[in-house]
């Protein structure tokens, strides 16, 4: 049982390396990759073997009926999260299997999603500086300490982004922000704002810390997808030693 | 008193999680969804550990409670679950542990091992690495708990399941 093939298998493949570089490069575990593609080609009457690595996606797609084969890579985008793109894609494939899209469909719905707006800078900015404040009330802090977490949060989080926009190593723009809140969290010890200034230090470099790299690590891991785990894994240990060095850094300047 | 400060805590939780998921870029339509998550799960743990239960044990059972809302949220905002619990957990990652083991290996690689602060450093480092290992590690089985438990491979036969 075949079903009827409108699409060329060409077309086919090089909409399935994209959705599954889109996901891979945006925060989507190994697992879901494989999912959302196997779904996809499942509704448009294809068959499809998978290498997913971190930095580069290989398949070879197959018509069901083995008549026609072709496979290809793509080099995956470099890793940042946006959960809009792996929802927006998750939803799609959904759409495939019940409404039964076309692959041109397809590919204008991947150009929507792609082209979706992220949130305006400065919400970002004050959202996250606040999320370093409320950090420091979870760890004891005070209302002083608290504004200082809310500062150097805002301002190491400018840093990071003026520095990626500088197009600057991924991990070095970490250790800027990383030194830059600390330099701020650091000169509120200095003036004696506040009963337990370590909070602020402590929580001011929060916002780097590598949550998606550190929970998608464990569950490729717990997956069976061992490799790509321990490659995850890795890449958060090199954030969290760039957070480190910045902040090591920052107090030797202080001396404290 | 102790209820007041505790509910408080709740909400700085949310007020975190909100701040990542805007970071990581989420749909509005689950932003409210996921302050919520993440206060119930931020409560779960902070009610257990009043309740003398280890810490690991009680961030296990938070993020646990974090993956189980988030396979609900999932439903009903359209959105895969990782969307709700990885932002909803991050206020659960041990920051303090963490920054003070950086301290203690920056205290060690820098004073003489002959010294005798240096055991006790050297205690105190391990003893903050191991919490901030195992309570990572807590945080990222407990979110994929549902996932373990109902052995599907997308969360949407889990309530095809249930309904059948």
């Amino acid at each position: 049982m075949t079903k009827e093939r409108t699409n060329s298998t060409k077309a086919v493949e090089e909409m399935l390396l994209d959705v599954g570089t889109l996901l891979m490069g945006n925060g989507a575990s190994t697992g879901r990759v494989r999912t959302t593609i196997n779904r996809i080609a499942d509704a448009l009457g294809y068959e499809v073997e998978l290498l997913i690595t971190s930095r580069s996606l290989m398949l070879s797609v197959t018509t069901e009926d083995g008549s026609e084969y072709t496979s290809s890579v793509k080099r995956t985008p470099p890793h940042v999260v946006n959960f809009k793109l792996v929802s927006g894609i998750s939803r799609l494939s959904w759409r495939v299997v019940e409404e039964g899209l076309s692959v041109e469909q397809i590919n204008q719905d991947i150009e929507r999603i792609k082209a979706l707006p992220h949130y305006p800078r400065f919400v970002v900015l004050a959202l996250v500086a606040l999320a370093g404040a409320s950090f420091c009330r979870l760890f004891g802090g005070e209302a002083p300490e608290m504004i200082v977490a809310f500062t150097a949060t805002f301002f190491g989080l400018f840093i990071r982004q003026e520095a990626l926009k500088m197009r600057f190593n991924p991990y070095i723009s970490i250790f800027f922000a990383s030194f830059a809140a600390t330099m701020v969290a650091g000169l509120s010890i200095k003036l004696n704002i506040g009963h337990s200034p370590e909070n602020a230090l402590a929580t001011s470099v929060l916002f780097l810390i590598p949550g998606v790299p550190l929970i998608n690590s464990l569950s490729d891991l717990m997956d069976g997808n061992t490799l790509n785990g321990i490659v995850r894994g890795v890449n958060g240990l090199i954030i969290a030693f760039s957070i480190a060095l910045g902040l090591m850094l920052a107090m030797q300047i202080y001396s404290l | 008193m102790e209820l007041i400060t505790l509910l408080e805590k709740g909400i700085w939780f949310g007020f975190a999680a909100l701040g990542f998921a805007i970071l990581f870029n989420v749909p509005q339509r689950t932003l409210f969804i996921i302050w919520v998550i993440a206060a119930l799960g931020g409560l779960t743990k902070l009610i257990l550990i009043q309740l003398n239960l280890e810490i690991t044990i009680a961030t296990f059972a938070g993020a646990s409670l974090i993956g189980i809302l988030s396979v609900y949220a999932a439903h009903t905002k359209h959105a895969p679950p990782l969307v709700f619990s990885i932002p909803a957990v991050i206020p659960m990652v041990p920051g303090i542990f963490a920054y003070r083991m950086m301290l203690g290996l920056m205290k060690l690689s820098s004073t003489a091992a002959t010294s005798d602060t240096y055991s006790v450093s050297l205690a105190e480092t391990v003893s903050y690495g191991l919490k901030t290992l195992f309570i990572l590690m807590a945080l990222a089985v407990g979110v994929a708990v549902p996932m373990l438990i109902s052995r599907k491979e997308t969360v949407k036969k889990v309530k095809h399941t249930a309904e059948n």
